[in-house]
Formats: structure tokens, C-alpha cells, sequence
């Protein structure tokens, strides 16, 4: 399952952070998606590493951990999606794609500031249909 | 299969073969054996066979060689490798280590066979050679797979000419003999005075010998290998055998020093490996429940022997594997890549982690988790001490370090794991880290737990004491938070469920039937605690039939204490979990590192927030110096990318260390940051908490001033719309919102606000000082301050700086709309909306003069001053007026004020306006006031402030002198400038009567009239009719009301007249710049004038009464003192006296002289004239007494000298006779200069009475003069121009022309 779903600004600020866990451990999530910024981070520095998928947005599994696999997908303007999975591999970038298409929808509201938190409730539920159905989908 | 090669190679018999191939199928037996030769045999073996016992004599040349340098070997695809140093070792046939190997033995192992032979041979006869040695070579090399050299020693010394001619002979027979035509073989030995490339040849071909071995063994060790994986799907098929296979061929690489190809085949077989134990159905026994198995081997090949390892034909996983891992690392540290070692090390403890989870049930209590921590550990400590720092490339290196803190972190973990079951998760810090690497970190998965030994009430009891003494951590200024669970669920539900599943019973029901979802998120070790005091109060110490009874929490504890015990075999491992501090070293330990690490790699986040756990444990430990620094790390890297939620976990810690050390700038700072978080982050009551530390410190505690960015806590912005405009020069009031993120009302003792010219950045912020104590509530708050006088320009706000008590703070914070989001780490663009403009200095009034038309002298007149605000409010100016020389205010008089609309503007109005303002080129508004002029100031009235208005001032010139007539003998001299007078103005206006406008105006004022006399009748009788000409000078028109005419001396009015003029048509109304003729009858006084010694009036006066009827808006106007209506307008009237100068006429000419026409032709410039003059005496120069018989007249010339060149005398004396009628020509020659209408030089008598000189013309007359003809002779070369020209500039004009006349005559 998606245990949660971030989105980061280009100045590495979080711009909206929504977990999915039933437990009352958002910070720990918090924690998990800014650390997953060094791999990001590391990633976009060393295009050497990156290679053939310079140009590719979807940057494919940052962090395997043991227990939960950190995904990344970093758009043109800097923006980074993250999402934090338990047992779930996300193979491609639909996912993202969707979740890309709404931020995007999200941002171009004239009342939203860029670079300020997303505050839209449109888009968080938006977001957590994306999420329900990928779990589905991919659960099944 | 290896059979096959034996036989071919001639080492064992084919009859043995078959026995032997049944030997190979259980090779396994001997894999004991072949693990120790392994271990044995690390070089490449050359035999030496010492056909003549020279051996001992060459041994050392032969050693000396070694190891080969750069030995020049085929790896596995058959390319040339150099190897840098291959070691060898020469070993004789007779040796025992050659010789006592079985055949079967050899069979197997015959990999450590020699590479190649040496035979040594000496002979020092060509018999014998021929007889014993031949035969024996033969027999020795009848093999010819074998690589074979022969090195012929020669005996013979130099100057021993036999015996080195016999060597000579003897080496020559066995060069014919061995050397093929494909191949040289045999070497000649010296020694005595070896060849000089004897050794490099030998060992060149030594080397070659080597290869075409190893060559060959690859290859068929590699033909072997495709046979048997042909066979890879029957059940023939045996792993052991093809591990065998590999193996050697792996080793032959690795004593060859090839080994990239060695790890190859070690990769392949790890990949075969893995391939067979993923087939399913085949049970195979996982291994890893030997004693000392939880200590991770994956570095140490030689740990277990093979033979442990092969169990049935099958290897086990678990030892294998690890064997495997731990040859490839050796064979990776001896290319010297620990960076490799480390990334494959840290992959194969993940997925080996994952098998140990598979295999859990099997494995003891916790071995997996121990497994990884020695494992990270060994793994660790070993590719850091391989690795030279700095040889690496940077990103090599950095990524080295990334993976030892990646090591470091997963061996923290499960490190956290195993004392979290002991019972130390209340000393473990619930961070987010640790939090989120340990609650999604499954329980340990045993068969069974375990359970309590039966002997252990002691250590429950001890542990329940603990728990319940345990404080649970308050956090500074009461911050309730919901603390992050360690575990992934509650270990006390996980420990029995699997007791019950293994007891049978359902112990939830019995346990907690109700737990519902949301009470099982509650924080765990609360309820551990609930549930420990409910258990011991109702049952103190009855655990002796557990396994029907759920365990406590404690005896969960020591049960694990108990399994680990057993499970943990390292003692080091096993001492840093037996107490609290112990774990604590441990912890720090592993946190320093993987944070060390961290920070040497990419991952600098990873680093800084491992700093904080470092910190935590500091803190704990009253270390807060070093906490506080790690905790300002971690806070600077959450609030420097915004992450608050997180910060706001950290930054309280961070306060209260800062708090402790007496850090007060830094608290300060901390409780602003706290203050400056969102708002959802904290409670009310916290924030308040946190307003209430400001202020306390700010107010009393604080000892010297402290600055303080608040710029996330305090925002500020401009009023929205247009920016307040002002003009140059004038102050204002600015209004500024401010919002404030504090809870509560606060008091700043001092607000100021800088502001920043857009235009210029180095102009520096300008400070406006709010004057007194501003309290700003939370939210929105309005703020004006007052605005001095700015330069031009437009400005936006800089910083908002202020003091509470003695904390100065200081704020860049924009808000866009509503308070910010208090993200202060975002650097929004400042808004460039600009909030205030001055303008440039720009004209803001102007003071005209309403009226040009001269104005009377010496008369009260109204000067009309035209005040035009532009666009800007005059209220409350004041008007000085200073008048000039020559000009008074009339101050009996009050000012009038009156509305001014300019007749550009009245256009429209005029329309419809009444025909007597028709005229009128001001239309004047009924806005009306009279003003009182106090001090030679005027205060504008406010309803004047913004119109246009005029101001009408009486005032008087004055001219003392009498105004003059002019006649043809008096020509008129007046000029203007008499007329005119000045009047200084200086406007003070403007909001704090900033503003002042000076100008001073120039007035014009005249005489109502000039007068020009002329006679126009000169009777017999010596009247004369004196016509008097009256030009009106004033716009307006003026009626004269009377005329009189008082004469000077030596002239009478006519006829006892009263000095009227002849005919009186009065009024007589002149019409403005129009003219009146007078006539006055007068003749000359009779009676001798000598007798009136006094002069009483050597002038004539001219008394005009007249009246003017003028508008003051447009013209000289009637007087002030007039109502200028009405019948009686001849008592308004004033008189204007002129004087004039009558001449008496001339009486009795005694000379007459003319001046003669000029000759006929244009007169030219540059052209000689003569001049002519006659002179010619009237009378007898008898008659008069006076003159004494002068028959000279003296004459003189008047010229002038710029217009007339003379040439001649100017002044002399001419004869003329003194009788009547006599007469004489005056002959002047002139040249005129200049072309036009000139003035011809004039004649004069100086001794001769004026009077009695009449001359023709009687007046001055003007002669025409063209310009030069067009003459060649005027053409000079510039040059010679110049030339000239700087030559007669001294001289004289008049030397300069006679030149010229000279010439041209």
C-alpha cells in the first residue's frame, strides 16, 4: 500500500505531504520523504549515474529499505513527487503521471502562490482517489 | 572428465581412469583436502629436474628471478594480461612435496602440478653425452605435453680453451637434438660469466612455458565446464561437481594473479548457486544453527571447512553463500576495490536477511537481526581498513562512504531492534528516524516465543520495578505530543499470539477481546505500562504456569533477554546488551558512524539528522553543549528547506538546551522560531508558553541588547492601492499593516520601518521611527508612522525593526496578502509595489502680475497678483511682500481677494455670461474677501487654497522728479525702466509650511501723458502759438478736465490770457495711445531780463486735470480713493504736471552758413567727398560793440569718427571780411566708413552766439552712403589679410586710410 505521498518544491520544501497510514505517525513519514531528498539529490547531481534516464521524470526506486521502498519522480521545474510504498512496487510512472496531471491542475489555480503549500482540498482529494485506486489496482 | 586429461597428460594409467571417474562423483570427499591445499598453495610451481646435481650451484641465479616482473599471461578470453609480480616457486623433482602425491590426489589436484619443467643438465664430454645423457633426456621428455626447458650448465672456465670448446660441442649436440624447428628449448648456462640476456631469456621463456600451460588447462578445465552444463537438466547432475570445476578453475586464476577472472567464475557460480536453491520441491537443509553461526562469515572463506558445508551432495544456504560472498571479497580486496566489497557486501546482507527470514522458524530467537549487526559490523571494519582514503575518485568515494553509513544505519537499527526487546525501548529516543525505521521493522518471527525460564522471577520482578519507576519524558514548555510508536505493533500481542499458536489457546480474547484499532495505535509503552500495573496489582508474582497465561511485558522482556542470550555467541556483542549503558555506547557508537559516514557522502540529510540522535543522547547524558550544536544542525537543515512539522519536533529540544546553558540570545532566537511556526503545529497554550519566555527575557533577564531576525514571526506590508504620493519636500503619514504572529497582544516599546529608494540602492534605507509604545495584536494591526520629507523617488519598504524590552528585532518579511505562511526560509521576490512616491521638485504654484498695461505714477493703483495653485493645496500659506525702491503699499488700504478664472479657462462660461463683462478679459467669481496686509504678510484664506485666485494690493510709485515735455530742440529721454518697480513676493505654504515660492514681479508705471511742444505760428509781433501734444500713455482712456499752462521766464501768456489754451473743449476724452493737441497763445516777455537776477522758473509748466476711467483688471484704473462712477469724476481727477522748455527763437542772425549739395553720384563707402559749407556774414560786424574788427571766423567739425573719416583740419580759423555780405566756402574732404543712412559731419561757429547763427538745413538731416563697389583692389588673400591686419592695429585709422586714398587719387 501507498503509506504516503509527498510533493516538494524545487527548493526541497515540502509543498504538500499527505500520508495514508492509520496510525498517528505522519512525522515519521515526514522524515522519510525529506531523507529521500539526498537520493534525489544525488541522483540529479551525478548525471553520470543517472545516465540513459537523464531526461526520464520517473526516477524509478530511490531508498529499498527492509520495510517500505521510496519511489521519485522529479518534473522539469524541480518539483518533486515522492511517494512512500509498504509492500508495493511501482513499476512506471502512471502513477506519477496522474498524480503530475493533478498538482498541475492544482498550481494553475490563480488564487494558489507558487512555491506555498498546497492547501487546495480539491486536489487532496484528488490525490487520495489516485492513491486508493493504485493500491487497488495494484493489490488486485 | 578430468580422467581424460590425466591420460593424456601420461600421469596415470587409462586403466585407472575409470576407477578414478567414479572418485570424481564423490569428489566431496575430498573436499576437505582440496580446502587445505588451496589454502596451501598460493603460487605457481616450476619442477626442476637436476639431470647432473647442478642444482645447488644455480639455485640462487634461478631464485633470484623471482617473482617473475610483469609476466605476460592469457586470461580466459585469450587476451594478453601483464601481471605485475607472479610469484613461483622452483621446486625439485625429488622433493617430497612432488613426489608423494597419490595418484588419485594428484588426479584431483593436479592443478598444483608444475607449470613447466627445468631440466639441468651439465656434460663435459661428447661420449658420455651421447652414451647416458641422451637416452635419459629422452626418457625424461618423452612427454612432449609437457613444458619443457633444458639448461645446459657449463663448468668451464674462460681460459680453459679445451673444456670450453668441449661445452661448446656437447650444448651444440643438444641444441641439435631437443631444439625443434618451432621451438628453442635449450639454454647455455656460463658459470663462469653468464650471457648478459641469458636470464631474461629464460625467464621469458619460462613465462611462455607457464601460459601455454595455463592455456591449456583453461581450456579444457572450460571444456569440461560446457559438458557438464549440457547437463544441467538430467538428474546426472550434480552441483558439487560443477562447484569442483569452478573452484579450480577459479583458483588457477587466482595463483596466475588473474584475478578479475577468478571473481568471474566465482560470480558464475554464485549465480549457478542460486539458480539450484531456488528449484523447487528439492528440501535442502538451510544450515545456520551451528554454534557461532550468528556471527555473520561473509569475510572469512575459511570459517567453516567445505566438508560442513556439503551436506547429502547439497550445499547449505547459509554457510555457502556466505563463502562464496567472502571469496569474491577476498579476490575484490586483491584488485584492491573495498568500494565494491562494501556495495556487494551491503546488497548480499539485504537479500541474505531476506532468506534468514524465510529460514526464521528454523533459526534461533533473533539470529537474523544478530546476523546483520556482526555482519554490517565485520563488513565495516574491513573495507574501511582496505580503503586508502583519497585514491578513489570523488564520487567512488563519496558513494564509499554513503554505503559504511548505510551499514552503520542498518546495523543501528536492528541493534535498536534487540534492545527494544530486552526492555530498553524507554531509552530509545522516539524520534521520527528511529520511529520510522523500527515501527515499519517486523517482530522478530520465531516458531515459538520464548518463554520465561523457570528460574528468572528475580530479573521479572527487577524489570517491572523499572518500568514502573520509569518517568515518562516531559518536554519543555509542556508540549503535549503524541510520541511515535518504535514497534510496528504491540509487542505484547505479538509475543503471546505466537505463544498461543503455539499453545492452542486464543489468548487475545482472554487478553483484550476490545482492542480496537484506534487504541492499538495508542502509544505503546503507555499501555505496557497500564497493563503492567493492572497485571501486578491484581497478581503479584504468579508467572509459574505461563504458558496458559498471557506474558507481562516484563517477563516478555526477560524471556527475550534469556533466547538472546543463547543466540548470541559474540561476547562483544552480548556486553552491549547487557545494561542500559552498555546499549548506550553501543548506540552512540553506531550513530556516530553511520552520521561520520553520512556526512563524507552525498547524503548529507541522512547525516544531520542521525547528528540529532547523537544529540538526543548528549542531552540526556547533560552533555548539552555538544547537543545543543548537533540540534542547531539538525533545526538549520529542517528550517532552511521548511520542513516545520519536523522542526518543530527538534526545536524545542534545541531551546531547552540553550535554556540550560544559559544561551539567552539563543533561547530567545529559538522561542521567536518556535513562535514563527505554523500555527497547527503547537496549541495555544504552548504558543503562549512561548510569547511569555520572549517577554520574560526580553524584559528582565536579558543583560545587553540582542538582535533578532523576526522576520518570520512579524510581517509587514503596505497598504493596498495606489502608493501615497507626495510632493518634494513634504512630510506625510504613512500607514503600514503589520501582522503579528504572536498569540497575544505584545508590546513593542519602539517600531520603526525603513525605507528603500527603488532607484537607488546605495542611497540606504531611510528609518521612520513610530514615536510611541505600539502594541500589536495577533493578526492584522494598522500602523502610521510619520514620514519626513524624502528625496524624489519611489520607495518600498525595507525592514521593520523594533525593541521589546531589550530584544531588537528586525523583519524583512513581506506578507502578499494576510499573514504569511511564516515559511522563512523562502525567498519570496520583495514586492516592488512601491509605497510611497515623491515626486520630483515640480512648480507647485505661480504668482503672476494680472495686468502688462503700464499702471500711473505716483498715483494709488491696485497691482493685481494672480495666485495659481497647481495641483496643490495653498492652505495656510502666507504671502510676503516686500516692494521694492520706489513703490509703496498703500496700507490704509485693505487687500482685495477675489476667485481668478484665466479667460482660457472662462471660455466656456463666458458664453453665457452678461454683456458687461464682454470686455473684460478676467472673469471675476464672486469669491470675495478683503485681507488685511500685517507685517507686509498676508494669510491666504483657506478658500483660496485650491483656486485660482488674485490678489489685488494698492500701492503707490513714486517718482519725485517732474515728468518733461520734449520738442524738437528737447528730444524725448524718458525710458521705460523709470517707469518700472519691483515687487518681491515669497509664498510659504505647503503642509507644515514646508513650501515656499519667491518671485518677484516688475510693475510697470507711467505718466498718463508725454507732452510734445512745437511752434506752429510765429507771428510779427512775436506771439507764438505754442501747440502742445498730449500723448495718452495709458491703456485706459482719460478725459482732461482743464489745462493750464504756467511759463517760464521770458515768455507771457498772450493777451492776458490765464494760461488756458486757446480753445477749450474740455472734457476733452483721449482714447487709450491716441493723441490731443493744445494750443496755447504766448509771446516774449518785452521787458529786459537782465534785471531778474533770479531764475525763478527756467521751465514751463503744463497743468493737465484730467480724470481716468480704466478696469484695474486689465489697465491703469482710476484712483483708489474714487468710486469712478457718476457726474462727478472731475473731482476724482488729479492733476499731471509736465515741464517744458521753451527756447527763445533765434533773434539776430549775424551768420549764415549752409551746407552745399553734394555732388551729383552715389555716394560710396571707402569713396573721397568734398564737403562743403558757405558761410556768409548778414550783418556788418561794425555795428556790434563786441566785435573787435575780426575779419577770422573759427569753425570747428563735429564727426562722427566711426561713421566719417576726415581729412584736413577740423578746427581753424577762416578769413571772412567783416563787411555784410561777405562770404566763404569751407572745403572739408570726408570718406565715409560705413554704408546707410548717416548723420554728415556737422559745421559749427563755437564763437558765435547760437542766436545769431541761422544755418540751412536748421535741423540735423541724414545723407545715404551705398556699400563699396564691387573692386578687386578690396580683395586681399586671407593670408595678407591677416597679415594686414595685424599690422595696423596700431596704427592710427587715419593713417591706414590716407594709404589707401593715396592710391586710389
Amino acid at each position: 500500500m501507498i503509506a504516503c505521498v509527498a510533493v516538494v518544491g524545487h527548493q526541497n520544501n515540502p509543498l504538500y505531504i499527505q500520508s495514508f497510514t492509520e496510525a498517528d505517525d505522519a512525522l515519521k513519514l515526514h522524515h522519510i520523504v525529506h531523507c529521500s531528498l539526498d537520493v534525489v539529490d544525488e541522483r540529479v547531481n551525478n548525471p553520470k549515474k543517472s545516465g540513459p534516464t537523464l531526461n526520464e521524470t520517473f526516477l524509478g526506486l530511490l531508498y529499498p529499505t527492509e520495510n517500505y521502498k521510496v519511489y521519485g519522480y522529479l518534473t522539469n521545474t524541480k518539483v518533486k513527487f515522492i511517494i512512500v510504498t509498504t509492500h508495493l512496487d511501482v513499476r512506471d510512472a502512471d502513477f506519477f503521471r496522474r498524480f503530475h496531471a493533478a498538482y498541475v491542475d492544482a498550481v494553475s489555480n490563480p488564487f494558489h502562490v507558487p512555491g506555498k503549500k498546497i492547501t487546495s482540498t480539491t486536489f487532496a482529494e484528488r490525490v487520495s482517489t489516485i492513491v486508493k485506486s493504485f493500491g487497488l489496482s495494484s493489490a488486485g | 572428465m578430468c580422467i581424460r586429461l590425466l591420460c593424456s597428460c601420461g600421469w596415470i594409467d587409462p586403466l585407472i581412469a575409470c576407477s578414478v571417474y567414479r572418485s570424481i562423483t564423490e569428489m566431496s570427499k575430498y573436499l576437505a583436502q582440496f580446502q587445505s591445499i588451496k589454502s596451501a598453495a598460493d603460487h605457481i610451481v616450476i619442477a626442476v629436474e637436476d639431470v647432473s646435481d647442478v642444482w645447488p650451484t644455480v639455485k640462487r641465479g634461478f631464485e633470484e628471478r623471482l617473482p617473475f616482473k610483469r609476466a605476460c599471461l592469457n586470461n580466459k578470453t585469450r587476451n594478453l594480461m601483464f601481471v605485475e609480480k607472479l610469484p613461483a616457486e622452483f621446486i625439485l623433482t625429488t622433493d617430497s612435496r612432488l613426489r608423494s602425491r597419490v595418484p588419485q590426489e594428484q588426479l584431483l589436484f593436479w592443478f598444483r602440478e608444475p607449470y613447466a619443467t627445468i631440466v639441468l643438465v651439465t656434460c663435459e664430454d661428447l661420449d658420455e653425452f651421447k652414451t647416458i645423457l641422451k637416452p635419459r633426456l629422452k626418457l625424461i621428455l618423452q612427454n612432449d605435453d609437457r613444458e619443457w626447458l633444458i639448461v645446459f650448465v657449463s663448468k668451464a672456465h674462460p681460459s680453459n680453451d679445451q673444456a670450453t670448446k668441449m661445452a661448446k660441442k656437447v650444448y651444440a649436440k643438444i641444441e641439435a637434438d631437443f631444439n625443434s624447428k618451432k621451438r628453442e628449448r635449450c639454454y647455455k648456462l656460463d658459470l663462469h660469466g653468464p650471457e648478459p640476456s641469458f636470464w631474461e631469456d629464460l625467464e621469458s621463456k619460462i613465462v611462455e612455458s607457464i601460459r601455454n600451460t595455463l592455456d591449456r588447462r583453461v581450456q579444457f578445465y572450460e571444456d569440461e565446464m560446457r559438458k557438464l552444463s549440457e547437463q544441467r537438466c538430467m538428474p546426472v547432475w550434480n552441483f558439487c561437481n560443477f562447484f569442483i570445476l569452478k573452484e579450480i578453475l577459479a583458483f588457477i586464476f587466482e595463483i596466475a594473479h588473474l584475478y578479475e577472472d577468478a571473481l568471474r567464475e566465482y560470480d558464475e557460480l554464485e549465480l549457478c548457486y542460486l539458480e539450484t536453491v531456488n528449484v523447487t520441491g528439492k528440501q535442502r537443509e538451510f544450515g545456520g544453527i551451528d554454534h557461532g553461526d550468528d556471527q555473520a562469515a561473509l569475510l572469512n572463506p575459511a570459517n567453516k571447512a567445505l566438508t560442513q558445508i556439503v551436506q547429502d551432495d547439497s550445499f547449505r544456504e547459509f554457510d555457502f553463500r556466505q563463502y562464496l560472498f567472502a571469496c569474491q571479497s577476498k579476490l575484490l580486496f586483491k584488485l584492491n576495490r573495498p568500494f565494491e566489497v562494501a556495495s556487494r557486501g551491503y546488497s548480499f546482507i539485504i537479500t541474505f536477511s531476506k532468506s534468514l527470514a524465510q529460514h526464521e522458524n528454523i533459526l534461533p530467537f533473533c539470529m537474523r537481526e544478530v546476523w546483520e549487526i556482526t555482519a554490517c559490523l565485520d563488513l565495516i571494519s574491513v573495507t574501511s581498513s582496505h580503503y586508502n582514503e583519497g585514491l578513489a575518485p570523488l564520487d567512488i568515494e563519496k558513494e564509499f562512504y554513503r554505503l559504511l553509513g548505510d551499514l552503520y544505519s542498518l546495523c543501528r537499527i536492528k541493534f535498536m531492534r534487540l534492545a527494544y526487546l530486552i526492555g530498553y525501548g524507554s531509552d530509545i529516543e522516539r524520534s521520527p528516524v528511529n520511529s520510522a525505521s523500527l515501527s515499519m521493522l517486523p517482530w522478530p518471527k520465531p516458531s515459538v516465543w520464548p518463554s520465561v525460564p523457570p528460574d528468572a522471577s528475580s530479573e521479572v520482578l527487577a524489570k517491572e520495578k523499572l518500568i514502573l519507576q520509569e518517568i515518562p519524558k516531559v518536554k519543555s514548555f509542556g508540549i503535549q505530543r503524541k510520541t511515535l510508536p518504535l514497534e510496528p505493533s504491540v509487542l505484547l500481542r505479538e509475543a503471546n499470539r505466537r505463544r498461543a499458536s503455539f499453545s492452542g489457546a486464543n489468548m487475545l480474547e482472554m487478553f483484550d477481546g476490545s482492542v480496537s484499532d484506534a487504541s492499538l495505535r495508542m502509544s505503546c509503552s503507555k499501555k505496557l505500562q497500564a497493563i503492567a500495573m493492572s497485571r501486578t496489582n491484581s497478581s503479584p508474582g504468579t508467572f509459574e504456569s505461563s504458558i496458559d497465561r498471557p506474558m507481562r511485558p516484563a517477563e516478555i522482556f526477560v524471556a527475550s533477554e534469556h533466547a538472546l542470550k543463547s543466540t548470541i555467541s559474540n561476547p562483544d556483542l552480548w556486553k552491549s546488551l547487557s545494561s542500559v549503558e552498555e546499549f548506550e555506547r553501543k548506540y552512540l557508537n553506531l550513530s556516530k558512524g553511520a552520521a561520520d559516514n553520512y556526512h563524507r557522502s552525498w547524503w548529507k540529510r541522512h547525516g544531520v539528522v542521525l547528528d540529532g540522535e547523537i544529540a538526543a543522547i548528549w542531552f540526556k547524558h547533560g552533555n548539552f553543549d555538544l547537543a545543543a550544536k548537533s540540534y542547531e544542525k539538525v533545526c538549520a537543515l529542517y528550517s532552511g528547506e521548511g520542513w516545520q512539522d519536523l522542526l518543530a519536533e527538534v526545536l524545542p529540544n534545541l531551546a531547552e538546551c540553550q535554556k540550560i546553558l544559559d544561551d539567552k540570545a539563543g533561547y530567545l532566537l529559538s522561542c521567536v522560531r518556535l513562535l514563527s511556526l505554523d500555527k497547527g503545529l503547537f496549541s495555544t497554550k504552548e504558543r503562549q508558553a512561548f510569547q511569555s519566555e520572549v517577554i520574560s527575557l526580553a524584559h528582565s533577564e536579558l543583560k545587553d541588547p540582542v538582535p533578532l531576525d523576526v522576520s518570520s514571526l512579524i510581517t509587514f506590508s503596505g497598504n493596498p492601492g495606489s502608493p501615497l504620493e507626495l510632493c518634494h519636500g513634504d512630510p506625510g503619514t504613512l500607514s503600514v499593516t503589520v501582522w503579528s504572529g504572536f498569540p497575544d497582544d505584545i508590546t513593542l516599546d519602539s517600531l520603526s520601518l525603513t525605507l528603500t529608494a527603488t532607484y537607488n540602492a546605495d542611497e540606504g534605507a531611510k528609518a521612520l521611527k513610530s514615536s510611541n509604545a505600539t502594541v500589536l495584536k495577533p493578526g492584522k494591526n494598522s500602523i502610521t508612522v510619520d514620514l519626513p520629507p524624502q528625496k524624489p523617488g519611489s520607495y518600498v519598504l525595507g525592514a521593520l525593526t523594533g525593541q521589546i524590552g531589550l530584544l531588537r528585532f528586525r523583519s524583512h518579511g513581506f506578507s502578499k496578502v494576510g499573514p504569511a505562511d511564516s515559511d522563512d526560509f523562502m525567498s519570496y521576490e520583495k514586492p516592488i509595489r512601491p509605497i510611497l512616491k515623491v515626486f520630483n521638485p515640480r512648480p507647485l504654484v505661480d504668482l503672476t502680475a494680472a495686468v502688462s498695461s503700464p499702471l500711473l505714477i505716483n498715483e494709488a493703483q491696485w497691482v493685481g497678483i494672480i495666485v495659481r495653485p497647481i495641483d496643490y493645496s495653498l492652505k495656510g500659506a502666507i504671502l510676503h511682500i516686500d516692494t521694492g525702491p520706489g513703490l509703496m503699499i498703500e496700507e490704509s488700504h485693505f487687500i482685495d481677494m477675489e476667485s481668478y478664472i484665466s479667460v482660457s479657462e472662462s471660455v466656456p462660461k463666458l458664453k453665457n455670461c452678461h454683456s458687461n463683462q464682454k470686455n473684460s478679459s478676467l472673469a471675476v467669481n464672486k469669491d470675495f474677501e478683503q485681507l488685511h496686509l500685517d507685517d507686509g504678510r498676508i494669510q491666504l484664506p483657506d478658500w483660496a487654497s485650491n483656486v485660482n485666485s488674485i490678489l489685488w494690493i494698492p500701492v503707490r510709485a513714486i517718482n519725485k522728479s517732474l515728468a518733461r515735455g520734449s520738442s524738437s530742440v528737447t528730444p524725448p529721454t524718458q525710458s521705460i525702466i523709470d517707469g518700472m518697480r519691483t515687487l518681491a513676493l515669497k509664498l510659504i505654504f505647503g503642509i507644515s509650511s514646508n513650501q515656499t515660492f519667491e518671485r518677484t514681479i516688475a510693475v510697470h508705471f507711467t505718466d498718463p501723458f508725454h507732452v510734445r511742444t512745437r511752434v506752429s505760428y510765429k507771428g510779427i509781433d512775436d506771439t507764438i502759438l505754442l501747440q502742445v501734444i498730449i500723448h495718452s500713455q495709458v491703456k485706459a482712456s482719460l478725459t482732461i478736465y482743464d489745462a493750464w499752462l504756467d511759463l517760464q521766464d521770458g515768455f507771457i501768456h498772450a493777451g492776458q490770457g490765464d494760461g488756458r489754451p486757446m480753445s477749450a473743449f474740455f472734457p476733452l476724452v483721449i482714447s487709450p495711445t491716441s493723441r490731443a493737441g493744445l494750443l496755447f497763445s504766448i509771446c516774449l516777455e518785452k521787458t529786459p531780463t537782465e534785471v531778474e537776477v533770479e531764475a525763478v522758473r527756467p521751465e514751463s509748466i503744463l497743468n493737465i486735470q484730467y480724470g481716468i476711467s480704466g478696469d484695474r483688471t486689465v489697465e491703469a484704473h482710476p484712483l483708489l480713493t474714487s468710486n469712478s462712477t457718476g457726474t462727478e469724476a472731475a473731482k476724482n481727477s488729479s492733476i499731471f504736471r509736465s515741464a517744458l522748455v521753451l527756447e527763445r527763437p533765434v533773434l539776430d542772425p549775424s551768420l549764415a552758413f549752409g551746407f552745399l549739395p553734394l555732388p551729383s553720384g552715389d555716394l560710396r563707402v571707402g569713396q573721397l567727398v568734398n564737403m562743403q559749407w558757405t558761410v556768409e556774414r548778414l550783418k556788418d560786424l561794425e555795428d556790434t560793440e563786441s566785435s573787435q574788427g575780426k575779419d577770422e571766423v573759427l569753425y570747428e567739425l563735429n564727426a562722427n569718427s566711426d561713421n566719417w573719416m576726415i581729412a584736413g583740419r577740423k578746427r581753424g580759423y577762416i578769413s571772412l571780411p567783416t563787411k555784410q555780405g561777405s562770404k566763404t566756402v569751407i572745403s572739408i574732404l570726408c570718406v565715409p566708413l560705413v554704408a546707410g543712412y548717416i548723420r554728415p559731419p556737422q559745421l559749427g561757429l563755437p564763437d558765435v552766439n547760437k542766436a545769431n547763427i541761422s544755418c540751412n538745413p536748421s535741423e540735423p538731416h541724414l545723407i545715404g552712403v551705398l556699400p563699396p563697389a564691387i573692386s578687386s583692389s578690396f580683395c586681399i588673400p586671407a593670408s595678407v589679410g591677416v597679415l594686414n591686419i595685424g599690422c595696423y592695429c596700431d596704427v592710427e585709422p587715419w593713417l591706414m586710410y590716407s594709404g589707401t586714398l593715396s592710391s586710389s587719387l
